[in-house]
């Protein structure tokens, strides 16, 4: 098997990653953009979130904007509405919900309005509204708010009686202060007339005619409307009946939206979009939320501090759990949406390629939302998606790519236990495990094989996730048939996987038993070996255990008997978050990939426990004490934060001792017949910049052959370099006796030739 | 026509080929990279060619066009 990179910026091939039935579908499962309860509860539309917001930030006039932009008379709707925004409030499924209208009424004491008067040009064609209710008052308002030109005919003498006639419960100061906006209109009124003998002489003087309920039905006694549209169609007019202050000034809003239909020669009916209160699917959680009660709101600071009550409903249970997510700031949804463009933009710049590879694969996501909204599918598929196309870059993933043709290759050991012909089991401790603690995973199969009847063979290599997660499916379909021929010769046995991640691979590759190396503890029961601890520990779930209810317990129940006092951290179980390797990030993205640990760790103090090589290892390179439960059960210590290289030296030296020591055969460490050593500062650039020892050893062999180097004057040093693969090499060393001291080492992947 | 160079190091004497035990010179090379070709000019051997990318290049400039390529 071998990787090359075969992408040129120049071949234009493209497949969409599915249908857009498909993205929609997938999309429409986030509702983090769903209105908030109140909001949707208003059929009138008010922001009310966004007015609690600028309420509690102490902005009163925004509020009042806000509050102004849904009604021409605030002082009547904020005392007399129903308030549907109020009973739909979430907070009242704990405590009290907020009260709304009080804070309406605040904003409307303390905010102060905006000068200056619409720019929108007046109309052509004239409306006149005959008859005072409620809702011809606030169509007449509505109506002057589209610009045309109104008039108001009543038989009320002034704007005060006209106010308090058709609100009586108001105050006579706010009655006052709407009569003040009343006249502040651009309405012309005809006082003190009578209504029905006016529309008669009247009404063909103008393109638009309206009237108060009774009014109308008077003219035109049976009269029928449709109420959807408040107009009457056969009469060519504007009215209808209302219950209720809140009905009455939405009725005047659908009214309003058929003056403009009628007024265009069009069906009322026609394009009218969507009016009215709506049904929201938001979810939002109240964990963490304590039921409160209503503050009274008597002046500018109480009404700040009920406004701050509000929870401000929205859905983030991804992000918040999330460390991709966040980084990001980016919802399920956009992203989605961002991606899928990526994936099906030909040229140009691929802004996504960072996020697609980025994602942990890890499936929190999906398990945290409420719909269960699968993000790594997403991004896999897009990975898939990208490498059919020959868009995926190859450097990203090169190095862990080649990492798990190492583990299949020069690293790879498949063995009956010697002495059976047939075993019935093989243990598969995985990559991560034979890497970082080799010790470990020898005291766990010298284990097996002691206390297991029936033989246990052994095979050391990589599960294929790599390859997987990579989105490299010919890579991964060949890494499947071997694994399947390796097993099949070794007479396809039960798999005790020693990670959760390879169970959860190799059941996924249709292998028929597979168990964990857990379940196998849980029967033998545990070992001589096994180290007592008696002290409280932080729990870490492997993301490859997710779903995987049996093994979480039996892991716990194995800590307890090591004498752990397991302490669950906040989103553990099928929550867990990534640690930071899963999807390879820990290769693609290292600053998203340290934000993963970060979050892990921020959930408890206490020293980690984990069941996942690569969760151990990363925890403990971020200074936190951490041990994987076989390190307990066997008290064979894993390696502490071993390097690249030293990861690959421990998979090799892993097979070459028990080679050795269990069949007898001596593995041939090549012979280089140099010595190379290295100065800190390079060991330190190496493994920073994802060059092995491996690597630089085949440089030195090429500058051997052909004697090809560079003296550097100014530092007195030799450079050398050496293509493998697709990568060049250069070598910083010095000579020393018995071969090279290396100073630096450092690569590119462009390739450099002469030019005539 | 002249030709445009993307990026020019001299090697000021100061490295030598121990192949060929003379002195680099400036000459003329070219980066190639997901079949995009960058005309440089860079430290050569005039007798055998070794091209000669200085550290700072390879983690500088030429790491930046990559990533930038990888993402086309
Ligand atoms: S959890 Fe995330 S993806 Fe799911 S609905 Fe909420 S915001 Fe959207
Ligand atoms: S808590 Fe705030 S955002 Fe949520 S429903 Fe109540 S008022 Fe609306
Ligand atoms: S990192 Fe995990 S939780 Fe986050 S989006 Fe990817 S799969 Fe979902
Ligand atoms: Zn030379």
């Amino acid at each position: 098997m071998k990787i090359e990179e075969r992408r040129s910026t120049h071949v234009y091939r493209q497949k969409r990653m599915f249908t857009k039935e498909e993205l929609e579908e997938r999309e429409s499962l986030c509702v983090h953009e769903q209105p908030a309860y109140c909001n949707a509860a208003c059929p009138l539309k008010l922001d009310v979130k966004a007015l609690a917001a600028a309420l509690a930030a102490g902005d009163f006039d925004k509020a009042l904007a806000l509050y102004e932009k849904i009604t021409p008379f605030p002082h009547i709707l904020s005392t007399g509405c129903e308030a549907p925004c109020e009973s739909s409030c979430k907070l009242g499924q704990l405590g009290e919900g907020i009260a709304i209208r009080e804070l309406e009424r605040a904003a409307l004491a303390y905010g102060a309005k905006p000068k200056g008067a619409s720019l929108l040009r007046k109309k052509q064609q004239s409306a006149a509204i005959f008859g005072a209710d409620l809702f011809s008052l606030f169509l007449a308002g509505e109506l002057v708010k589209k610009r045309y030109p109104v008039s108001f005919y009543c038989s009320q003498k002034d704007g005060l009686s006209l106010v308090k006639d058709c609100a009586p419960w108001l105050s006579q100061e706010a009655a006052e202060a709407t009569a003040g906006l009343l006249n502040e209109l651009d309405i012309a009124f005809k006082w003190g007339c009578e209504p029905e003998a006016a529309y008669w002489e009247d009404r063909e003087k103008y393109a638009l005619i309206a009237a108060a309920w009774d009014t109308a039905r008077t003219l035109y006694p049976g009269l029928e409307t449709d109420e959807a549209v408040m107009v009457c169609r056969e009469q060519r007019l504007i009215t209808g009946s209302t219950r209720g202050v809140l009905d009455s000034a939405f009725g005047a809003k659908r009214a309003a939206l058929s003056a403009d239909r009628l007024a265009q020669h069009l069906d009322p009916g026609n394009t009218r979009g969507e009016e009215g209160s709506v049904a929201t699917r938001l979810y939002t959680s109240l964990e963490g939320v304590k039921p409160s009660k209503r503050i009274p709101v008597k002046d500018m600071d109480s009404a700040m501090a009920e406004a701050a009550r509000c929870i401000q409903c929205h859905c983030d249970e991804c992000i918040k759990g999330c460390a991709y997510l966040r980084h990001y700031k980016k919802f399920p949804r956009i992203l989605t949406r961002e991606i899928y463009n990526n994936v099906s933009i030909i040229m140009g710049d691929h802004m996504m390629n960072k996020p697609i590879n980025a994602c942990a694969l890890c499936g929190q996501c999906s398990v945290l939302c409420p719909n269960g909204y699968d993000m790594a599918e997403v991004c896999h598929i897009a990975r898939q998606n990208m490498v059919s196309t020959g868009k995926m870059p190859l450097a990203p993933h090169e190095f862990a790519l080649m990492d798990m043709l190492f583990s299949n290759g020069e690293a790879f050991l498949s063995r009956k236990q010697p002495g059976f012909k047939k075993c019935s089991y093989v243990f598969f401790p995985g990559c991560q495990a034979a890497a970082i603690a080799p010790a470990t995973v020898r005291a766990a199969y010298l284990d097996l094989c002691r206390r297991l009847d029936g033989g246990v063979a052994l095979m050391l290599g990589c599960c294929g996730a790599i390859g997987d997660w990579a989105g490299r499916y010919e890579l991964y379909g060949e890494t499947v048939d071997f694994l399947g021929k390796e097993l099949g010769e070794l007479g396809s046995p039960e798999i005790i996987a020693g990670c959760p991640s390879c169970k959860k691979q190799l059941l996924s590759q249709g292998r028929e038993s597979v168990r964990g190396i857990w379940e196998i503890l849980e029967e033998l029961g545990l070992p001589e070996t096994a180290e007592l601890r008696q002290r409280p520990m932080a729990l870490h779930d492997a993301c490859g255990a997710r779903g995987d209810a049996k093994t979480q317990e039996s892991i716990r129940r194995i800590a307890a008997k090591l004498g752990c006092e397991i302490r669950d951290t906040p989103y553990s179980g099928d929550q867990s978050p990534c640690c930071g390797y899963g999807g390879l990030t820990q290769y693609t993205n290292r600053e998203v990939a340290r934000e993963m640990t970060e979050s892990c760790l921020e959930r408890s103090p206490l020293p980690y426990l984990s069941y996942c090589m690569a969760c151990r290892d990363r925890f403990a390179r971020e200074g936190r004490e951490s041990l994987h439960l076989l390190e307990l059960v066997y008290g064979a210590a894993a390696d502490n934060c071993p390097d690249i290289s030293a990861k690959r030296y421990n998979r090799l030296g892993l097979k070459q001792q028990l080679l050795k020591e269990l069949w007898g055969e001596e593995l041939k460490m090549e012979d280089l017949g140099f010595e190379v050593e290295y100065t800190p500062e390079a060991e330190e650039r190496m493994d920073d910049r994802m060059i092995l020892r491996s690597d630089v050893i085949q440089v030195l062999q090429h500058l051997r052959e052909s004697g090809e180097a560079v003296l550097e004057e100014d530092s007195g040093l030799f450079v050398t370099r050496e293509r493998l693969g697709n990568v060049t090499f250069w070598v910083k060393y010095s000579e020393t006796e018995k071969g090279y001291l290396v100073h630096s080492a450092y690569s590119h992947r462009m390739t450099v030739v002469n030019r005539l | 026509m002249a030709d445009k160079n993307y990026y020019t190091v001299d090697p000021e004497g100061k490295l030598m080929c121990m192949k060929c035990r003379c002195k680099l010179q400036k000459g003329k090379a070219k980066f190639m990279y997901l079949d995009n070709g960058f005309p440089v000019e860079l430290p050569v051997c005039p007798r055998c060619g070794f091209v000669y990318v200085p550290e700072e290049l390879a983690l500088g400039k030429v790491l930046s066009v990559e990533k930038a390529l990888e993402d086309k």
